[in-house]
């Protein structure tokens, strides 16, 4: 190898060096709020009216239950719910997060953010068949 | 001649039904209730009539702990208790199979090994939670599921590496009845079905 070979393997290098260091940078808009963000958010929240975080909390386990999902945790002073449930055969990971907080005196707020193989699921009509779970369950429980 | 292009038109056409077998789910499918919900609901699910929720809740950590589970997770504040036990999974059938099928390859010259079903976890996820026409009763939902991995095998010309993994919900009567059973002893309390 004579000396102009290596240096334009060393060129090469520092030149693909560069390419792999500029893939590393986040992206600039990674926390960054856009309008399609806030619709998703809408579709993921729903207030009801009871004013007893626990009671709706229960509720959302319940519905979860409901529905086939494995409740993974619970944290009742968070608010927190954490449940997955698998397809047919195997096929197929959704995987939930529900928070349930106060809002107002009269009101609790839900929130779910779901997944479908790791990717954010942005249905509505999938948010809205949760939610009348919920609903559901917490009518259940008071009749 | 025409029997040639026929046959390539064979070729797509099972290849289409085939990744129609294996076609993930809807995403829809995972967020409905179906007929089955209900019966799965009544199978999981007992009242208890104690006012006390707390003791309910110890009472089911310790049938669990009889059944040889350990508890990994309480939330008195939620009313809930995770459990796991781990458990070998060989099954006679699978190895009986397994060997049928690597004679059977073996003739065709090819050692082909399917993996087969070797460790599994058992989980158990409890909820309990009051009745609102009756302050003195609660219910008991109970959920046992398993995972279970698989180990190595080889396809003939490659190996496959062990650890496959799949879930399955566990809707055996018995295995309710008997927990059931055991909780309502361990209380002395009845259970009633809902």
């Amino acid at each position: 190898m004579n000396a102009r070979t290596s240096l334009l393997i060393l060129g090469l290098a520092v030149l693909l060096q560069a390419c792999v260091g500029g893939a590393q940078k986040p992206p600039k808009e990674l926390l960054a709020l856009n309008d399609a963000q806030m619709k998703i958010r809408s579709f993921q929240t729903r207030a009801f009216d009871a004013n007893d975080q626990n009671k709706v909390l229960r509720g959302v386990v319940a519905a979860l239950q409901d529905l086939g999902f494995i409740v993974e945790r619970a944290n009742g002073p968070m608010g927190l719910v954490t449940a997955g449930k698998f397809g047919p055969n195997g096929r197929g990971f959704v995987e939930l997060t529900v928070t349930v907080r106060a809002k107002g005196k009269e009101q609790t707020e839900v929130r779910v953010n779901a997944l479908f193989n790791t990717k954010p699921i942005e249905d509505p009509k999938i948010y809205q068949n949760f939610f009348a779970a919920v609903e559901r369950s917490l009518f259940i429980s008071r009749g | 001649m025409r029997r040639p292009v026929f046959r390539w038109l064979l070729v797509p056409i099972l290849g289409g039904l085939l990744s129609g077998c294996v076609q993930m789910p809807k995403v829809e499918t995972f967020f409905v209730l179906t007929p089955e919900s209900a019966q799965h609901r009544a199978l999981q699910t007992r009242m208890f009539e104690t006012p006390d929720e707390k003791e309910l809740l110890s009472a089911s950590a310790a049938v669990l702990q009889d059944l040889g589970f350990q508890i990994e997770e309480s939330r008195p504040q939620v009313g809930m208790l995770r459990a796991a036990k781990e458990r070998g999974a060989r099954e006679y059938g699978q190895e009986i199979m397994q060997s049928l099928i690597f004679i059977l390859c073996a003739i065709g010259g090819k050692a082909v090994i399917t993996p087969v079903d070797v460790h599994q976890q058992i989980s158990a996820t409890l909820v309990t939670r009051r009745s609102e026409t009756d302050a003195s009763r609660f219910s008991v939902r109970i959920l046992f599921h398993r995972s279970i991995w698989k180990g190595d095998g080889n396809t003939g010309d490659q190996h496959i590496p062990p650890g496959q993994q799949s879930l399955e919900v566990i809707n055996d009567a018995k295995i309710y009845q008997q927990f059931f059973s055991k909780l309502s002893k361990s209380v002395f309390l009845e259970a009633h079905k809902i």
